[in-house]
């Protein structure tokens, strides 16, 4: 399957629109210029579209599949991975101690973008590796780190992340998986897991898992959760693979999307000889694991991203070959059929597409810059960038899936009935999208993190110090000729969420209100930060756009003249239509903001009332 | 075995092409430039021969400076070293102006064997590859898919209308790559940082003891067109044996097909 990206937007994002240049100068990143890392950014690209997207397809019809105990995925996975591995682009942002290559987050944004977009199920053996990996550089011993993390950065070993079973998946607190602590000081587990990612496969001879279990004499509930590392094969002194470790994949999943991904239930120590490690200390587990779950719940997110413009790119490309209908303006049966792309419908279907796009886009990036800036600051300064990556960690990962699903539902709508059929690729896109809003915690979940421990995080400053940034750009654009409606609207939105959040604490009902409107908030925050962001990135194509325009001579108030200047540059096309999807979004999208306020302002508790 | 291959940047297919206003000249200044694809084929050969060999393999290339971005590709590939010909006196180089150029860096470097792609896309002369090797006084082979090592000598194949010629050539000479001789290996993020610290050696007309005055084109440019728009296409309605027997019509009288 042919993977369409849009590398002009994702570089716009890190080039032209983030201070990239803040990041180079300090010491961490110092290695790293502008040039290099746009050759990194265009050599991720390629292998996405080369290996990794030519098994997307085989990955979906034929899919992983499970016979005789044996776990065997689609034909091309094992050529793509290999490239990957090769590549380096396992674990791109990494530490280089442990084979990473240390590259900043903001560009392991984009790379990973590619990744998802060309083959979301390839992708997630990819990143579960690699936060599998992350958990055991941060928390194990000097002499675990040494066996597994480089082997994993580099793609040689697998990795997966145990939490689920089937009592205890929202709620990991009821996990019965059992670890008993052993006079070597290593443990034996016993129990069962469901739907774990990548918990094999035959792309690597050894796979890693992250489990979480309980220490006989712990408390019930999650404190009484402890993390530990449980090799598939057990690994000799000098590295090499010894004894099967009795971890057994007994079934894997049939599901609606990402067929290419085995989902598998695994049995650990069904013989009693199944040996773990413990990460950190015993009863800390959970705490462990959310640290290393920030990065999955982002990346996730960007796997929103990654798919949904993947399917926008797709749906586009359709729409200006596909010929049905008249013109608008001449209706003659006589004259010939039009491409769809010139319906003012499909027209507004697709530059929603696309500017939900550069929204999740937006954030996902800015996010990540956000994580770099808290790698290369210290103290307060250090602070206040954690607490937007903690605070915008739920947004991205539930924001992103969930609008990232509905543009792909768009996307194929644009395509008419074909988008139906397995003809072409927008079906699966949608399919595949779905899980996001799923995995690594609900986004009903990420809605009750983000309401009960983000907008309480530092004393709520960090809320309050992104709404004010959002209601400066507001104030800053509102005389532009070209932006201040669209500013205006972006007002509107940060007045709104901002009544919203200083008056439901007030009422007497404020637990239920906060709990029943969890997901709404998550969405008004996800619209009007991104409708900041955009209308940034607007500000700055449109200044891009005005200079090209001088240089070639445009008189851009001459209608005509720029007509023909944006059809005969795809550069000044492109920060035309950046401008263009922000004030789209701005009229709406932003908007959605004010409307999901009524029900919140108005008290409305109509589900509680409910009997179902 | 130091093997040296010259690449090309060119820009990539998919460019939308405009001529300039002058209509001497295509207006690529929104053009994606990359290595030309062929090129990636003898750079990967190159690769290949030093790591069954040893030896060093150096790319090189005639252009602006802004083709540095090929040669660093290429270095991130895995090549040893760059070269890059660059001179205001090159800026209108036709093929047998690029192939005195490089036959003259070539004589300053050591090689025992010279890979080109089969040709560069865009200008599509299919000469440079061929003028080197007869400037150097060399065997050379072109279209070549499928390469092996006998003693010191090179079995090539070659690909010709419906079937493959194999074909002995002594060392040194130039071989032209094809599709099909290997698959090009990508560049690795190691391979990227690694090759921003090679050195790309600079050689101007001066530095390679060619007189400018000598390079200026063999033969002149009139004019550049594209090829007119696609008319649209027409579907036949009617009855199928008299759709038929218009279709065959049309295909005699205005497409001229038959
Ligand atoms: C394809 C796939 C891959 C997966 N990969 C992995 C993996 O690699 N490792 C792993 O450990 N797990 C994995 N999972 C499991 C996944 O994380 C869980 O499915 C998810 O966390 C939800 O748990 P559940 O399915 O038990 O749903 P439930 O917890 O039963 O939730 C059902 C619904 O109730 C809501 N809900 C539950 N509790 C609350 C609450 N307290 N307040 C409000 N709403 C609530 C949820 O939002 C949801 O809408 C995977 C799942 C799938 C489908
Ligand atoms: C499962 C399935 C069952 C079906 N069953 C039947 C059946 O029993 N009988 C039957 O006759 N047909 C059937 N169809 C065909 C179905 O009705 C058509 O697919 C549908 O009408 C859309 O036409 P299309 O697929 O050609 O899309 P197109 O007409 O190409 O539309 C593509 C996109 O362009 C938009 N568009 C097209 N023209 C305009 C315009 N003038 N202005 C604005 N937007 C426009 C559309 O809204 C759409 O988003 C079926 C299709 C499917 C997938």
């Amino acid at each position: 399957m042919k993977y369409l990206d849009d590398a002009r937007d994702v570089k716009f994002n890190l080039f032209e629109w983030l201070d990239l240049d803040t990041l180079l100068k300090a010491e961490r990143y110092k290695e790293f210029d502008r040039e290099t890392l746009n050759s990194v950014l265009d050599e991720a690209l390629k292998v996405a579209r080369g290996s990794v997207a030519a098994c997307n397809e085989s990955g979906d019809r034929i899919g992983a599949t499970f016979d005789a105990g044996k776990v065997t995925l689609a034909p091309g996975f094992d050529k793509a991975y290999q490239d990957l591995a090769a590549g380096g682009w396992i674990a791109p942002t990494a530490n280089p101690d442990f084979g990473g290559m240390g590259l900043p987050e903001s560009v392991g944004t984009g790379i990973s973008e590619f990744i998802m977009g060309a083959n979301t199920s390839m992708s997630l053996t990819v990143l579960l590796s690699r936060g599998a990996a992350h958990l055991i550089e941060s928390f194990a011993t000097d002499e675990l780190k040494a066996i597994y993390c480089e082997k994993m950065y580099t793609g040689q070993w697998g990795g997966s992340m145990c939490l689920t079973e089937p009592s205890a998946g929202s709620d990991l607190g009821d996990i019965k998986t059992k670890a008993v602590k052993q006079e070597d000081g290593s443990y034996l587990l016993v129990g069962e897991k469901i739907f774990i990612t990548s918990g094999d496969q035959d792309l690597t001879p050894n796979i890693v898992h992250a489990v979480l279990a309980r220490t006989p004499d712990a408390p019930t509930g999650a404190k009484g959760l402890s993390l530990f590392v449980v090799p598939k094969f057990r690994v000799n002194a000098d590295g090499s693979l010894g004894a099967f470790n009795d971890v057994v994949c007994s079934n894997i999943e049939h599901k609606l999307g990402i067929h290419g991904s085995p989902t598998c239930s695994l049995v650990f120590g069904s013989n009693g000889a199944c040996q773990g490690f413990l990460l950190g200390k015993e009863r800390a587990g959970l705490l462990l694991m959310f640290q290393m779950m920030n990065a999955a719940r982002y990346e996730v997110g960007v796997q929103g991203l990654g798919i949904a413009s993947a399917a926008h790119q797709a749906a586009l490309a359709y729409a200006k070959e596909r010929l049905q209908g008249r013109s608008m303006t001449n209706r003659e049966p006589q004259t010939g059929q039009v491409p769809i792309i010139e319906h003012p419908d499909v027209r507004r279907s697709l530059l929603m597409q696309s500017a939900y796009c550069q929204a999740m886009r937006a954030l996902a990036s800015y996010t990540g810059w956000c994580m770099d800036m808290a790698h290369i600051t210290e103290g307060e300064e250090h602070d206040r960038w954690q607490g937007l990556v903690e605070l915008f960690t739920p947004i991205c990962k539930a924001w992103c899936s969930g609008w990232g699903f509905r543009v792909t539902e768009w996307a194929l709508q644009t395509y008419g009935g074909y988008g139906y059929t397995c003809e072409y690729p927008a079906e699966q896109y949608l399919r595949d999208a779905q899980i996001a809003c799923i995995y690594e915690g609900t986004n009903g979940i990420q809605a009750l993190d983000l309401v009960g421990r983000k907008f309480r995080l530092q004393e709520g400053k960090p809320v309050k110090h992104l709404l004010g940034l959002a209601g400066k750009t507001a104030q800053d654009l509102a005389a532009d000729p070209v932006l201040g409606p669209s500013a205006m609207q972006l007002g509107s939105a940060v007045k709104a969420l901002g009544a919203v959040l200083t008056e439901i604490p007030a009422k007497d009902n404020a637990m239920l209100l906060t709990l029943l409107n969890a997901v709404p908030l998550l969405d008004m925050m996800g619209h009007t930060v991104s409708g900041y962001l955009l209308l940034q990135q607007a500000a700055v194509a449109k200044t891009k756009l005005a200079a090209l325009l001088k240089d070639k001579g445009v008189d851009a108030s001459d209608k005509a003249a720029l007509r023909a200047a944006l059809k005969d540059s795809a550069e000044a096309a492109f920060y035309n239509n950046k401008v263009q999807a922000a004030v789209l979004f701005a009229h709406r999208g932003l908007p959605l903001v004010g409307a999901q306020a009524v029900a919140l302002r108005a008290g409305e508790v109509a589900p509680m009332e409910t009997v179902f | 075995m130091n093997v040296l291959v010259c690449v090309k940047h060119v820009p990539d297919t998919e460019t939308r092409v405009k001529v300039a206003a002058d209509g001497l000249h295509l207006d690529l200044g929104e053009a994606n430039w990359v290595v030309n694809p062929y090129d990636e084929y003898a750079v990967e050969q190159g690769l290949q021969l030093k790591e069954k060999l040893g030896g060093e393999v150096t790319v090189i290339t005639v252009g602006g400076d802004d083709a540095t971005k090929s040669l660093r590709q290429a270095l991130a590939m895995g090549a040893d070293k760059a070269v890059l010909c660059s001179d205001p006196a090159f800026e209108d180089a036709d093929p047998w102006s690029t192939a005195r150029i490089l036959a003259a860096a070539a004589a300053k470097l050591p090689c025992d064997l010279i890979l080109s792609g089969k040709h560069g896309v865009g200008g599509d002369n299919q000469q440079v590859g061929s003028l080197l090797g007869q400037l150097m006084g060399i065997p050379v082979v072109t279209v070549v898919t499928g390469m092996d090592l006998e003693g010191t000598s090179l079995m090539l194949k070659r690909e010709i209308e419906g079937g493959t010629e194999v074909v002995k050539a002594s060392l040194p000479c130039v071989i032209s790559c094809q599709k099909g001789l290997n698959e090009p290996r990508y560049p690795s993020l190691k391979g990227i940082m690694a090759a921003k610290k090679k050195e790309i050696t600079a050689w101007k007309a001066a530095d390679l003891g060619l007189d400018p005055a000598t390079l200026a084109p063999s033969f002149q440019l009139k004019k550049m067109e594209l090829p007119p728009p696609r008319p649209a296409g027409k579907i036949l309605s009617g009855e199928i044996p008299d759709q038929v027997k218009e279709l065959v019509k049309l295909l005699h009288d205005e497409a001229k097909a038959i």
